[in-house]
């Protein structure tokens, strides 16, 4: 296992750096904005975008540049300073990680305990009027986008333009350390909307699975050996289904620790992913690399994580 | 305004507006999204009753109270920091008239600048190159630099700082390159201006190459890059590639970001939030400072959706718009029939039209170019906006309320019967088809490339100009990109041919002509990169007008030239003007919002809530 781990390691150092190896290409060999100009405002001269170019750097031959931001990130994790405001990036990211992180463990919690539940349920009862109510409901769950669902959440249930007054309302989102309970009550409503679509797929995956191994010889073993069908279900028949929502669920949360920018702009939770989003409109280099290192960091730390879990939930997999 | 105003509001024009105009654009997808949930939700605009009084004046109030907070909800964040790079109307609104004192500024009404840090207007001398200013003395920095008083010499080091490239200043290139010594600044060569000095702490001299009516007539004087900025308090900060002075600069104005009295902004946190408090070492009454400053706080709190924010804005307290586009079409229909006194709509002082590029044919042919002129519906491109609300149907290139507009026909227009026609005319743009020898009256050659924004609403103004071209037999190439990439690879590079760009937009810097028809019909102007000469018009005729007015100092001659080139550029049909633009503004019901003419946003330094601190 520990081979194992520290193989997989290695590998994510390698993951980063093709990671922002590809960043910089994609940035400088398609169509995008130039920095520089964008700098250079109204009518400037061509010597004015060259000077500001060399400024920022951005004359020297890309490979030049990369190897400088890899000695920066490497040595110092210098991240760099965003062309747009010229605050340090990785200060920036910091600074919003907390939220993202708040908003995408809360989701990750009521979409696993919904989604499992109601996967467990569905399969157990197959065919029922609920089996086919919930999975009803999935489907609608998954269909809905998740931009529209916010703002119907926030018109029918925010204590400032709901019809319902119930929930905090967008922007009401305070971190952790300022007070848990402002924290917590503030992140229901985006918890329960950016959780919606994933419950619902992983409650249809779960009922799929679960359907399955319910079939297997070992369940019928286990039920012939006089065990209760409570601990059938959960310890034989869950524990080999589960593992696929493990994947998934491990993807999933790496993915929007890179930021969830639909539900971040619709709560106006002050999260990586609308960071993300305006460094693209800008054509701030510096911010794009940084969020995207940062996501692709989760992702494949997510990833290991997931692998290292295998081994503990399904006796099968050994490294 | 800026380049275009604010970039939220702005027209999706130059290359420094981009930003903005996605997030508006972004915004503006959402906001299909909303009217849907308005529709699921059942949520309509209200209770409160419909106003009497039209729209929200946003005229100053007489006998405001004093007192209470204000928060503004935004979208996103200002672009800078730095006064040296403020160029958009959300910077203006938010930091730049709030927190600092210009040299010359604007009143809320005004159309003309307002002497602020300066005593009274420019003097220029009778070769009109040599510009003298007297300012104020006493006017007083904020902490750390308690006490200190302001010196023509921390103007002169201003202009020092808009024209280094390190300060990513937007307008300097425009308004500022006759200085003397300003190349030399540009390119990197020095930090000294040579052309702008102080003979003593209460005069400025401005040094000319030529005689340059922007400045003498105090236009192109009446933007934040006059800002005073304390040369050897600001000198540490201006090093490396990009200064950092805007995160530890000090304050002039009525208020002033939070701060821990060190030079240590705390009130800002980027793309969240800015927190202005009142600033406890202006002394602006004793100093000549107009500007009551009615609040005693204000905070901008970024990141909020379009559609939630402005229900919040009509339905909350002590709440205003910040750098919103106009609120999503549902919104602003339901405000505008139930809450019609919170809404404030203005013109922005800025156009959106259609490029046809002169050096692509068949553009190059002045017939085709009226042809198109005469077929495009502008109704229906409106529409594709959001409609009425959002702008005037536009007849030529100026907006109302600038220099040149009247002289070039108001808002009836020069007059040409190719602009006559709001709904477009197929028969007549046809008949400018045959005269430029399409014997059917319909094109016939290769297909053109028209290239767009890709983010609603623009791409739906370049799919009804598609559509509207098929009609005269156009075959297009239609390319839909990102709106950064259109400018910066494609509409502004004549390199990349582009023949029809639909989604282009320009505003004003001030209200004078030239900083809306100079820079993009100037044909030297035309450049290999950036360039806003989208049309690539270099017409002698224009050209010649351009040059006389830039040097002329008398107002009236100005508005006159600048009309003038106005009526060539439709006559010519360089490009097809179709909407002067609206801004729309929301208050909360309690406050007594002013709107700045020359900003087109709330005036914060004039707003209040109604009856004080409640």
């Amino acid at each position: 296992m520990a081979r194992f781990i520290i193989r997989r390691l290695l590998w994510v150092v390698v993951l980063l750096l093709a990671v922002t190896l590809l960043t910089f290409i994609i940035f400088y060999l398609f169509p995008s904005a130039d920095p520089a100009a964008l700098r250079a405002g109204r009518q400037p001269s061509p010597a004015l975008i060259e000077q500001i170019r060399h400024q920022l750097g951005l004359d020297r031959p890309w490979p030049v540049q990369y190897l400088d931001y890899l000695k920066g990130v490497v040595l110092h994790f210098d991240l760099g300073y965003s062309y747009q405001n010229s605050i340090s990036v990785r200060t920036q990211i910091f600074d919003r990680l907390p939220a993202t992180i708040s908003l995408a463990v809360g989701a990750a919690v009521v979409w696993l305990f919904i989604g499992i539940t109601v996967g467990i349920i569905s399969a157990v009862r197959s065919g029922s009027i609920l089996d086919r109510m919930t999975m009803g409901g999935a489907l609608v769950a998954i269909s809905a986008p998740v931009y529209w669902l916010g703002l119907v959440a926030l018109y029918l249930f925010a204590n400032d333009i709901g019809v319902v007054k119930i929930f905090p309302g967008a922007g009401s989102y305070v971190p952790l350390s300022q007070d848990p309970a402002k924290w917590f009550t503030s992140l229901l409503l985006p918890w329960f909307v950016l959780a919606a679509a994933f419950a619902a797929i992983y409650a249809r995956l779960l009922r799929t699975t679960m359907i399955e191994s319910m079939a297997e010889d070992y369940i019928r073993t286990a039920r012939a050996k006089g065990l209760s069908e409570r601990r059938v279900i959960l310890r034989h028949a869950l524990r080999s289904a589960i593992t696929p929502i493990v994947t998934a669920a491990g993807l999933d949360v790496g993915v929007l620790f890179g930021g969830a920018i639909l539900t971040e702009s619709v709560f106006n939770v002050p999260g990586v992913g609308r960071l993300a989003f305006d460094s693209i409109q800008n054509s701030d280099l510096p911010m794009i690399q940084g969020t995207v290192l940062f996501a692709a960091f989760f992702i494949v730390t997510a990833n290991l994580i997931v692998d290292v879990l295998y081994a503990f939930i399904d006796p099968r997999v050994r490294y | 305004m800026n380049a275009v105003n604010p970039p939220s509001r702005a027209p999706d024009g130059t290359g420094r507006l981009m930003e903005r105009t996605c997030m508006r654009t972004f915004m503006r997808a959402s906001a299909l999204a909303a009217t849907l949930a308005f529709v699921v939700a059942g949520c309509g605009g209200g209770s409160e009753k419909k106003g009497t009084g039209g729209t929200a004046s946003g005229a100053p109030v007489s006998g405001a109270k004093s007192g209470g907070h204000l928060d503004v909800l935004s979208a996103s964040d200002i672009d800078s920091l730095d006064p040296g790079y403020w160029y958009y109307q959300y910077d203006y609104m938010a930091v730049g008239l709030p927190t600092q004192r210009w040299l010359y500024s604007w009143a809320p009404t005004a159309t003309t600048p307002t002497p602020d840090i300066a005593s009274g207007m420019p003097k220029t001398s009778a070769d009109g190159k040599t510009v003298t200013i007297k300012i104020r003395p006493g006017i007083k920095y904020s902490a750390p630099l308690k006490g200190r008083t302001v010196k023509a010499a921390d103007i002169a080091y201003a202009f020092a700082r808009d024209l280094n490239p390190r300060t990513g200043n937007g307008y300097a290139g425009a308004y500022y390159a006759n200085i003397v010594g300003a190349d030399k600044v540009q390119s990197g060569k020095t930090d000294k201006l040579a052309g702008v000095t102080a003979s003593n702490d209460t005069t400025l001299v401005i040094k000319l190459t030529k005689p340059t009516g922007a400045i003498s007539t105090a236009q192109a004087l009446a933007l934040p890059g006059t800002i005073p900025v304390p040369e050897d308090y600001a000198k540490k900060y201006d090093k490396g590639s990009q200064s950092s002075y805007g995160q530890h600069q000090v304050f002039t104005g009525p208020y002033m970001i939070k701060n821990n009295g060190n030079g240590k902004l705390t009130g800002y946190v980027a793309g969240k939030r800015i927190e202005l408090v009142r600033n406890p070492d202006w002394n602006g009454k004793q100093t000549g400072d107009y500007r009551p400053a009615y609040l005693d706080s204000i905070t901008f709190l970024g990141g909020n959706d379009l559609a939630v924010g402005s229900r919040k804005i009509l339905s909350g307290r002590s709440m205003i718009s910040g750098d919103y586009a106009a609120p999503p079409t549902a919104v602003l229909k339901s405000a505008l029939s139930s809450r019609k006194s919170q809404v404030s709509i203005h013109g922005a002082g800025s156009i959106r039209f259609i490029a046809l590029n002169t050096k692509v044919k068949p553009f190059d042919n002045v017939n085709v170019r009226r042809a198109v002129a005469a077929v495009i519906n502008k109704n229906t491109l409106r529409l594709t906006r959001g409609g009425p609300a959002l702008g005037t149907i536009a007849t030529h290139f100026i907006p109302p309320d600038l220099s040149g507009f009247d002289d070039a026909g108001g808002t009836a227009g020069p007059g040409a019967d190719f602009t006559k026609n709001p709904q477009g005319d197929l028969q007549l743009a046809m008949s400018y088809m045959k005269k430029a020898g399409y014997s059917s009256g319909k094109y016939t050659g290769k297909s053109v490339l028209m290239v767009g924004d890709n983010q609603p609403p623009a791409s739906k103004t370049g799919e009804a100009v598609q559509s509207q071209l098929q009609q005269l037999g156009f075959k297009l190439n239609y390319r839909q990109v990102p709106h950064p990439t259109m400018l910066s690879k494609f509409c502004g590079v004549p390199k990349a041919a582009v023949a029809i760009c639909p989604n282009l937009g320009w505003g004003k810097d001030f209200f004078d002509g030239q900083s809306m028809v100079d820079p993009v019909f100037n044909g030297k102007n035309i450049a290999q990169t950036n360039n806003s000469n989208y049309a690539q018009v270099d017409d002698p005729k224009i050209n010649s007008l351009l040059a006389k007015a830039s040097a002329s100092t008398d107002a009236g001659e100005r508005s006159k030239l600048y009309g003038e080139v106005d009526k060539t550029i439709t006559e010519q049909a360089y490009v097809i003007p179709w909407i002067w633009d609206n801004d729309v503004n929301l208050e909360s019901s309690n406050v007594a919002g002013v709107n700045n003419k020359f900003n087109v946003s709330w005036d914060l330094v004039f707003t209040s809530l109604k009856g004080g601190s409640t």
